[in-house]
């Protein structure tokens, strides 16, 4: 949020300078990562399992990119995990009606369209701090799944199109590392050649001047959350369709914040401003580099856990140092 | 006052220098104890620059400090405060929902033990403290629910409450009504009395001719003059805050180039336009082909004006016509759409994008103009970037510099260019030159001819009469937020313009 | 002191909504439904007073509900693996949470981190510390063994304050949870320390205005890590009474719970942007909560539907506010300028 003055009449200073991780040393960092895994692991780079890191990372990833411009405006969605299961859901049930694939994604994908536009809406219209907004969404949109879907596991039977979504492979790569790619290649396009990429920087970066050079800021905003929701709906029918279960409790409390650590750790600010899809892309695949090296070097669940902690404390002030 | 004591704060040669911009240059102050001296300079004149310095915000390039004839170490605001020197700032020092007594005693309420505050004493001392000043306050009034006025108050009890030495007050009286403002003077005699310095930062003459002993005159980061306010007059202290008599090169090259009422069309006419409790009773008509100055001291409402003419403000009584049409824009949208572009008069809160590229500032406006279906052509962002720097001279020349590593002569030529872009039939400009460089200056004021040429019409705010002079076809004067005349440019003299801004009679 | 203790809103929507189930939810108004929500939401509410103190000074503690899961797997290992007296494992555990509040302080205020990032990585650190030293894992066999010291398992005692008072003799009274009492224990302390000493005027401070607050010399470093330091504190305390209920502790214990502290906060008038609240609010909140909870649950009314009208009260409440402050901000100052 960055923020002209502020409403209590207090003069804040210019936010202090974005704080970014200096161009190169993520992919500094990611080469030392593997470099350091390969060394201690040579299976790490076998190919087997750089594929699996990429469909591993894909899921998380396709909720990333398309949170960052919702980082980028300065704001949050903690809702996505719940998102996760009721497009899961909604996918099952119109499987089990019937429907033809492209409805059966429709109404998954339009389940968390519609999510990000009541947070949209009531962030951009209703001016309410979007940390709350979206934990009382998290709330409602699980309430909602519990209620559809009940606590019970529904499986996905024969269905091999959607299957196909989150287990088949083309080329030895997994579908679900197309899709990823695609979404991100979709945002970046939009970044970078949208005006609505545009806008996005511009009103992290200066919202106040974005408003007086005519442009619609509660639109924009409300955009990047629906945009952030579908993202989520994509990665629940991912998911749903890799475990062949939808599931209510899908998408469980600590998913947002995986979401949230990769985009921060690419460099885009969590007060908002500038920020880039692609190295929020970087960003997943440093996770996922180090989730992977780490479970390969059988690292407990306790001290990965810790690590993770301690690098992003360790990234996020160095950035800090640097600005 | 006392006559020579020795001076409670003495300020020698100070300097600040950005980079290729001097915002001060070899600056002497001083204040002795029980004296009472206006600061005055328009915007850019170094002031503020000299107030941070003071205040320990900034480090200066050059000079030194003494406080009570002792050199001080500079740049540390803390320390300023402990050896005595107070500022009262326009923006809010206090904590909003807090009482005024916790505010006035912010970080530094009596204890007893465990750290429990000693509510009674407290109270005795804050009582003690409004019967001496004569100031009434509800002392447990949360401060953010009290009238601005108020707030004010507040502030100045809590710099008393730490026996302040020299006390600064950066436009004390911005919003406050007279009643108000007398009570305020009081105040200022009563710390007078008992000793304390007050540096009096304002524009409203009249106050500073009421309860200031003395007055340092600021221009071009320079100080000026120096004067007790018993041996000046109003005009006198304008004039130096403005600048001596124009070159005559100058004035007869401006003569032969300014054209009052443009071609005669009249694009925009504003009639009996008021914000309540803000200005009101505005009118004037703005012709296609002209330069309007709208001139004043800061504080008459003159950015509050434009703002309601865009858009970005609303006005609640008069109306507004563009060519001929009626209009009553409530958004900066509305007011583009109408043909307006508006340059804000900060660049860095309202104008720019400092850390996004030359390019994207320029087209940032213009956008629509740029899609192609879903899309931006970045060949034609790139290709309008490079013919608006080339237009504008903006140095370095390359669009894909970030803007905030460009000089602010240059930051605001971009600024200016976003809005050009547009082509917009009527150019509003706030205080376009400040924090600019006389080279930028100059192609600024060159731009806008050119625009002029093209039949825009430009309605330019400026406290720079130097300026005012050069550029302006037309020249409007707001006093307090009335505009008090509209003069063609070559029929009046700058003493005359001078005299209005003070405020004296026409 | 004028810091607002609550609003009466709040006050007045929870005695409506008290009132609402006592009519129409069967076996609502009984003693044994107000020992429930005392008993269960007690630690809820000092979760959520603790989570005001970060929120005070204009940050926020997402790891909150990890420090209950260290500290209690603390205690299993103390009780279980070392055999440790409970009178030494009390002041062990408040400790270990206040050290690790205090953690999140340092890292807010010396590496300048943001809050949310900061207690973002605490939160992953803290529950892999957690599964570090859990005893259940060390120790296979222990996963079955319950907590028998008396000075924990004394926690979860219930005082018969009918019979104490003669009042039994009229009406059936609930018996009082232990718990209950230590929440208003850290109330009262709490909310002392914020209204009556200058640490807490500085809190107001160094939220309320950030700049005004170190221009006054206030220590803003000290005072930031201090409310972090409480917040860990009460996150102890809360994984006491947690775990004596439950005479064990795991892994997952705590998880969830940053969200119920922060809603609770935020229903009970603590503002996101600081220097706004008290205590009396985020635990009112907290019983509120609870209250709807267990109302909904006598009604029959499913878990899931619960969950979203939790949501919409937090929604509600935030709304509220906001209204709040546009209708001040819209009444023009007296007094204002010229013309």
């Amino acid at each position: 949020m960055t923020a002209p003055a502020d409403r209590r009449g207090t003069v804040r200073a210019r936010p202090a300078p974005m704080r970014h991780l200096a161009p190169n040393a993520l992919p500094v960092a990611m080469a030392v990562a593997v470099a350091v895994f390969a060394l201690l692991e040579p299976a790490f780079l076998s190919i087997d399992n750089l594929v699996g890191i990429a469909r591993q990372v894909a899921i998380v990833g396709i909720m990333a990119v398309c949170m960052t411009f919702v980082i980028m405006t300065g704001g949050v969605d903690l809702s996505v995990g719940p998102v996760l299961a009721l497009a899961g859901l909604a996918a099952f049930f119109a499987l089990d009606g019937g429907h033809p694939l492209p409805v059966v994604l429709l109404a998954g994908l339009a389940v968390g369209a519609a999510v990000g536009l009541a947070n949209g809406l009531t962030v951009a219209v209703l001016q309410l701090p979007p940390i709350i907004v979206t934990l009382a969404m998290l709330s409602i949109a699980r309430g909602t799944a519990l209620i559809v879907g009940g606590p019970e596991q529904h499986l996905i039977r024969n269905e091999p199109a959607y299957s196909f979504i989150g287990t088949g492979s083309v080329l030895g790569l997994p579908f679900s590392v197309y899709v990823f790619a695609a979404v991100a290649g979709l945002m970046i396009l939009v970044q970078r050649r949208t005006p609505l990429g545009l806008l996005v920087a511009a009103i992290g970066d200066n919202e106040r001047a974005a408003y007086l050079s005519g442009h619609r800021i509660r639109i924009t905003k409300t955009v990047v959350y629906v945009i952030c929701g579908t993202g989520a709906a994509l990665a629940g029918i991912i998911q749903s369709s890799q475990v062949h279960t939808a599931l209510a409790t899908y998408g469980p409390f600590g998913t947002e914040l995986d979401v949230i650590a990769a985009v921060v750790l690419g460099g885009t600010s969590i007060m908002g401003g500038n920020g880039s899809v692609a190295r929020t892309v970087l960003g997943v695949f440093f996770l996922g580099i180090l989730n992977n090296g780490m479970n390969i070097l059988n690292v407990p669940i306790d001290i990965q856990l810790i690590a993770k902690g301690a690098i992003i404390v360790v990234a996020l002030s160095v950035a800090a140092r640097r600005a | 006052m006392s006559a020579q004591a020795a001076p409670v704060l003495n300020a020698r040669g100070l300097s600040k220098v950005y980079g290729n911009l001097v915002a001060l240059a070899d600056a002497d102050f001083a204040v002795r104890p029980g004296e009472v001296r206006a600061l005055i300079g328009s915007n850019g004149a170094g002031k503020s620059t000299l107030v941070k310095i003071l205040t320990g915000a900034i480090v200066p390039t050059g000079g030194r400090v003494e406080i009570g004839g002792e050199p001080v170490p500079l740049g540390d605001p803390l320390g300023m405060i402990r050896r005595g020197v107070a500022c009262i700032y326009q923006h809010s020092n206090l904590a909003p929902a807090m009482s005024v007594l916790d505010n006035i005693f912010l970080g530094r309420q009596p204890t007893g033990r465990f750290g429990i505050v000693d509510t009674r004493r407290q109270r005795r001392e804050a009582a003690a403290l409004l019967a001496r000043h004569g100031i009434e306050i509800a002392l447990d009034a949360p401060v953010g629910t009290l009238p601005t006025v108020k707030q004010k108050e507040v502030e100045i009890l809590k710099a008393l409450a730490l026996d302040a030495r020299v006390i600064l007050m950066d436009e004390p009286t911005a919003w406050l009504a007279s009643a108000d403002v007398a009570r305020l003077h009081a105040t200022i005699r009563a710390l007078r009395q008992r000793g304390v310095a007050i540096v009096y930062i304002s524009h409203v003459l009249d106050e500073i001719f009421a309860v200031c002993d003395t007055v340092t005159i600021m221009r071009d980061g320079r100080v000026v003059a120096e004067s007790q306010l018993a041996e000046t007059d109003r005009a006198q202290v304008v004039q130096l805050m403005v600048g001596e008599t124009l070159a005559r090169e100058t004035v007869a090259a401006a003569r032969q180039q300014r054209r009052p009422r443009g071609t005669g069309e009249i694009r925009l006419r504003v009639r009996d336009l008021g914000r309540r409790g803000v200005f009101g009773g505005v009118s004037f008509d703005l012709h296609a082909g002209e330069i309007l100055c709208l001139t004043g001291l800061i504080g008459s409402k003159r950015t509050e004006l434009v703002r309601c003419i865009f858009g970005s403000d609303r006005f609640d009584a008069g109306t507004i016509e563009i060519d001929g049409r009626a209009v009553s824009p409530r958004s900066p949208v509305e007011g583009i759409a109408s043909g307006i572009g508006f340059v804000p008069e900060d660049r860095h809160r309202e104008g720019l994008m400092l850390d996004m590229t030359v390019t994207d500032n320029l087209v940032m406006a213009t956008l629509d103009r740029h899609r192609r279906g879903p899309l931006l052509s970045l060949a034609g962002m790139a290709r309008a970037g490079r013919r608006a720097i080339d237009d504008l001279s903006v140095r370095p020349p390359g669009g894909g510099t970030a803007v905030k590593l460009l000089s602010g002569g240059n930051q605001q030529k971009v600024l200016v260019g976003k809005w050009l872009a547009l082509g917009p039939r009527i150019l509003i400009l706030d205080e376009p030159t400040v924090g600019v460089d006389i080279g930028a200056k100059a192609e600024i004021y060159a731009i806008l001819r050119r625009e002029r040429e093209k039949g825009a019409a430009i309605l330019m705010v400026s406290s720079d009469l130097e300026e005012v002079m050069t550029v302006a076809d037309r020249i409007g004067v707001m006093v307090s937020g009335r505009l008090s005349a509209v003069h063609d440019a070559g029929s009046v003299g700058m003493d005359e313009i001078v005299r209005e801004i003070g405020g004296g009679t026409p | 002191m004028t810091i607002r203790f609550a609003s009466a809103a709040l006050v007045l929507f929870f005695a409506a909504t008290i009132a609402f189930f006592s009519v129409s939810a069967p076996r609502f108004a009984t003693a044994s439904t107000v020992e429930n929500l005392m008993s269960s939401f007690s630690f809820v509410a000092i979760l959520a007073m603790g989570q005001a103190f970060p929120l005070l000074v204009r940050g926020i503690d997402l790891s909150i509900g990890a420090i209950v899961g260290l500290v209690g797997m603390v205690v299993f290992d103390l009780s279980l693996i070392f055999q440790v007296p409970g009178w030494i494992i009390l002041p062990a555990a408040l400790l270990v949470g206040t050290a690790a509040g205090a953690l999140n302080g340092a890292l807010v205020v010396c590496l300048r981190l943001q809050p949310f990032i900061a207690t973002l990585a605490t939160l992953a650190a803290y529950r892999g510390l957690t599964y570090a030293v859990s005893g259940r894992q060390l120790v296979p066999g222990l996963t079955t063994t319950p907590i028998r010291d008396p000075w924990i398992v004394g926690i979860e005692t219930y005082l018969d304050v009918g019979r104490w008072t003669g009042l039994s003799t009229f009406v059936n009274m609930p018996w009082l949870p232990l718990s209950f009492v230590i929440m208003l224990g850290v109330f009262v302390v709490l909310q002392a320390a914020l209204s009556s000493t200058r640490f807490g005027r500085d809190v107001y401070a160094t939220g309320g205005n950030h700049e005004a607050a170190r221009l006054a010399g206030i220590p803003i470093g000290t005072v930031t890590v201090c409310a972090y330091s409480i917040s860990g504190f009460c996150a102890a305390i809360a994984a006491l009474i947690m775990v004596a209920r439950f005479t064990t502790a795991t892994e997952a214990l705590g998880t969830g719970m940053e969200l119920s502290s922060i809603a609770a906060a935020v229903i009970g008038g603590v503002s996101l942007a600081g220097g706004v609240g008290a205590m009396f609010g985020p635990a009112v909140g907290a019983f509120l909560l609870g209250t709807i909870l267990i109302g909904l649950t006598l009604q029959g009314v499913p878990q899931f539907v619960q969950q979203i009208i939790t949501g919409a009260i937090l929604l509600a409440a935030v709304g509220y506010d906001r209204l709040l402050w546009l209708r001040r901000e819209r009444r023009p100052a007296a007094g204002a300028g010229p013309a």
